[in-house]
């Protein structure tokens, strides 16, 4: 099977939540110096998956994310994984991307990447928690979509794929080519193994630009983002505590309570 | 006339005793050829550098017999034993040597039998020798089979040596008397036994004379065959272990060429070095390494005796499976559980007799079930993956590795560089809750002290160790390139430690990456800051305090000197030592990547080392690594101890007298 996997760097979500500060003016989030982001760990689910696949059945697992800077470092955790291709999209252009301008730069890679069955994503990046992008892209490029996998078996003609319902699971068939998004129900993905990191360290990774990829600028980016973000804020959460005595105590209580409109 | 030149039948003695040679050698070749046709297919390993050393080791190992005597005690005499037999043998073999060269055609077969005064002096030697070896075998077997101590097997085979030996030592004594009896002269004690045989006939003196000479003869040959197929190999083999010991600091591990590597680790035996496959052979069961394992005495499967025993077994096909199976050593030979069981205290190194070295074994088994198998147990797993990717093992961690500089106002590199040396924090003590504390005054009793010191805050990254002992070589080498970067990029030149394992993966592993620094220990440190009157002499009466050393320092870089130097230069009182200390101290159970793997509740290594603290009834067990602090407390939580003992860090209590006497 061709299979290519979206995957995206995130702020380590093992930061204590107390330790991010927010940048008000550009309504961005500061994570604490000194911690490297990672790959978003939904993502290293669906490298997982494709592996757990390839372990059975010969395939070839293409790697893709979007990003610059460090971002490069995702695909290279997924090719110790035992991914076998990587490919970087970094361009000044694409930065202030949303869902919708992230889905159009994957699916044109996608297209440049030429045929494939299967494409998996994570059912969500663990930053914003949108989980928007791959059904943005299964319309795009006009296949059928499933979202939330826990386990996928390359059946006859088709894939058999356990979904993740509240309380249990549907069982559902997808014909390829697909995209799946892949739920953390599908267990521990593996640390990547010795050989994995040496292959990992010698591969190189090609970086497409807004111009390898021939993308409609207006499309890419913030230029591309169909939603803006108003404010981004901390909420204060405040507790008050009122200790009410005396004899009266419980009526007093009652009173108050029904000022409050709470009873 | 002597019985090599009699005539038997119609051919000399002498020839009859080259053929009988000529039979045993050729078994004995035979199977050392076979033997080390098995060593040679091991890989590389240059240890023939520092002759001087290594001979210096030897003599002092083998000759003086220093493998077994160090481990002498009141409880176990057996190095004295061991001693006696060792040069027993050795004058035997001289004696042999003289007779199968000269003696053997000539009216003196043996040295015994000459009357010049060295001779006479190597014949009452070897009697009196071979008088103490058959009471050494009496009081062995009864130690053996009746008192029946821990570290020892019983079986057939231990009482069968031990009967070829008595053979040989009767048979000598016997048939010397009866050549003294036939009117000779000869050593002491065989002079005494003539009296036993002043009754028989001179014609019956004469045959049994022969009888008994030949009986010994063939004693000896086959306990020559018997040595290469038995346990008894050791005394062929641990000669050259110990002289091809490894001479670097305990527990360095060899790092892999990842350039060149065509395998990771060792599956196959061909994968070991040729002198960890000679350590096989060296084995001789004695189970020293056993009754000084945190595994093995915890209760675990684990065993290094058994291991090595096991490997032993099947590299020479004795399970009946051949060597060239497909089974895998690092799961098949030796049980996946047993290889996560040690902790890498170097316990069993250390005590070994014949120098096997045992920890870098389960370290090539690991690398190989971690980065070739894909093996690794799923906490393991989750540090090395936090490893990966935050740099440092601690999953979940509530702190960040720069909470506990908050409000100390300490010198950042990366802000001004200009500082003496440098404080590596290390993740446990930047990051766990306790070990904070006493990272924070370490740093403190710096500040006090006038040092100018520096820290890298979040660029410093997990130094390592705990990669490269789960057997992930290559996310070590990834940290140790990361780190010596860092360190270089900032021209940094000396370093202070408080985490022994970064001391140890500092200052010996990382100079096989090119990073050359000069590292000292905190505790190494501080006995230097109050030497030098820069910490004042500070005391206080009130408590019993007690030291537990931390493998990593005491034993891997035998510093115990230092942190009893800083704390007694705070205590009024003595400090109180427990049973297994300084070199010889027990493991706290958090070696070795331990600090990230699951431990069987009922089954844990700090409980027993908790209770010789509680033997020495301490108030306060202090010590100089987060782990083993992590441990003790958790000890101390689980015996339900927090209002009598506290475990601390010595810079902690150091601090603590400082801000009273100040």
């Amino acid at each position: 099977m061709n299979i290519i996997v979206c995957v995206k760097q995130v702020p380590n979500p093992e930061i204590p939540a107390s330790k991010f500060r927010i940048d008000s003016a550009a309504n961005r989030v500061l994570p604490p110096e000194g911690v490297a982001p990672v790959i978003n760990p939904f993502d290293e689910q669906a490298v997982e998956a494709a592996l757990r696949i390839k372990d059975k059945h010969a395939s070839k697992i293409t790697v893709i994310t979007m990003g610059s800077g460090t971002a490069g470092d995702v695909v290279k955790h997924a090719l110790g994984m035992g991914a076998d291709e990587g490919v970087i999209l970094g361009d000044k252009a694409f930065e202030g991307a949303d869902s919708f301008s992230t889905a159009y730069v994957l699916t044109k890679a996608i297209q440049k990447l030429g045929a494939y069955d299967l494409i998996l994503c994570g059912r969500q990046a663990a930053d914003w928690d949108r989980g928007l992008v791959g059904s943005i892209m299964a319309e795009t490029l006009g296949i059928p979509v499933l979202t939330l996998a826990r386990k996928i078996e390359v059946a006859e003609r088709a894939l058999s794929v356990e979904r993740v319902l509240i309380g249990g699971y549907e069982e559902i068939e997808i014909t390829p080519p697909a995209l799946i998004t892949v739920s953390n129900e599908l267990g521990q993905p593996r640390l990547p193994s010795g050989f994995g990191l040496i292959a990992a360290l010698r591969k190189k990774v090609p970086i497409w630009s807004a111009a390898d990829l021939g993308v409609d600028l207006s499309l890419v980016g913030a230029a591309g983002a169909r939603g803006s973000l108003l404010k981004l804020f901390i909420p204060v959460h405040q507790r008050k505590c009122e200790i009410i005595g005396g004899e009266n105590a419980p009526a007093d209580l009652a009173v108050k309570l029904s000022a409050a409109g709470l009873i | 006339m002597p019985p090599t030149l009699k005539v038997f039948w119609y051919a000399p003695g002498y020839i009859i005793l080259y053929l009988l040679l000529v039979v045993a050698l050729g078994f004995f070749i035979n199977r050392i050829l076979y033997l080390l046709s098995l060593v040679r297919q091991g890989n590389k390993d240059d240890r023939f550098d520092q002759l001087g050393k290594r001979t210096g080791l030897f003599l002092s190992r083998v000759a003086a017999q220093w493998c077994t005597l160090r481990s002498f005690s009141p409880k176990d005499l057996s190095g004295i034993g061991h001693f006696v037999l060792f040069w027993t043998f050795v004058l035997f073999f001289v004696n042999y040597a003289y007779l199968f060269i000269w003696g053997a055609w000539h009216e003196q077969t043996s040295l015994m039998e000459l009357s010049d005064s060295f001779s006479r002096g190597f014949s009452a030697v070897l009697e009196i020798l071979a008088l103490l070896t058959i009471g050494a075998i009496i009081w062995a077997l009864a130690r053996r089979y009746i008192a029946r101590p821990k570290r020892l097997d019983r079986g057939l085979e231990p009482a069968f040596i031990l009967l070829l030996v008595f053979l040989l030592m009767a048979s000598h004594f016997v048939s010397e008397a009866l050549r003294i009896s036939l009117g000779a002269s000869g050593g002491p004690v065989s002079s005494i036994l003539t009296s036993v045989f002043a009754g028989m006939n001179r014609g019956a003196q004469q045959v049994s004379y022969y009888a008994v000479w030949w009986l010994h003869i063939v004693v000896f040959l086959s306990f020559l065959v018997y040595i290469p197929y038995s346990k008894h190999l050791h005394i062929l083999v641990s000669p050259f272990t110990t002289y091809f010991k490894t001479l670097r600091p305990m527990g360095v591990i060899e790092p892999i060429d990842i350039e060149k590597a065509e395998t990771l680790g060792v599956g196959q035996f061909q994968e070991f070095s040729w002198k960890h496959l000679l350590d096989l052979y060296a084995c001789a069961k004695c189970g020293w390494c056993q009754v000084s394992c945190p595994a093995y005495l915890s209760g675990k499967s684990l065993t290094p005796k058994g291991v090595i025993q096991d490997l032993g077994d099947y590299l020479l096909g004795r399970g009946g499976v051949k060597a060239n199976s497909d089974l895998s050593l690092s799961t098949d030979v030796v049980s996946e559980e047993k290889n996560w069981a040690c902790t890498t205290c170097g316990a069993c190194q250390q005590i070994c007799p014949v120098s096997i070295e045992h920890v870098n074994k389960f370290i090539e088994l690991r690398r190989n079930l971690v980065m070739v198998k894909n093996r690794v147990p799923e906490a393991a797993q989750r540090a090395l993956g936090t490893l990966i990717k935050r740099g440092d093992p601690w999953t979940g961690a509530l702190h960040l590795r720069t909470d506990w500089i908050e409000g100390l106002e300490l010198k950042k590199l990366s802000e001004n560089s200009n500082v003496d040396i440098l404080f590596w924090v290390g993740c446990t003590g930047a990051m766990d809750e306790r070990n904070m504390k006493s990272t924070i005054a370490l740093a403190k009793l710096m500040k006090q002290a006038g040092v100018n010191f520096g820290i890298l805050a979040a660029e410093e990254s997990c130094c390592g160790d705990p990669a490269r002992r789960l057997g992930q070589e290559l996310i070590f080498q990834a940290q140790a390139l990361r780190n010596i970067e860092t360190l270089n990029r900032y021209h940094v030149k000396k370093i202070v430690a408080s985490c022994p394992h970064c001391y140890n993966t500092l200052s010996h592993e990382y100079p096989q990456f090119g990073g050359n620094f000069e590292v000292m220990h905190h505790t190494e440190l501080i006995a230097r800051l109050i030497d030098s009157g820069r910490l004042k002499q500070a005391t206080r009466r009130d408590k019993r305090v007690t030291y537990h050393d931390p493998c990593y320092l005491a034993r891997y870089n035998d510093i115990w000197q230092a942190p009893r130097k800083a704390l007694s230069a705070t205590l009024g009182a003595k400090l109180i030592e427990l049973e297994r200390r300084k070199r010889e101290t027990f493991c706290c159970g958090g070696g070795g990547g331990h600090m990230w793997l699951e431990e069987e509740p009922d089954k844990r290594v700090n409980m027993l080392r908790i209770e010789e603290v509680i033997k020495a009834k301490a108030d306060i067990v202090a010590t100089a690594c987060p782990y083993c602090l992590q441990m003790l407390e958790d000890a101390i939580k689980r015996k339900d101890l927090t209002q009598s003992i506290a475990a601390m860090d010595i810079a902690e209590l150091v601090q603590i007298q400082q801000e009273k006497t100040a």
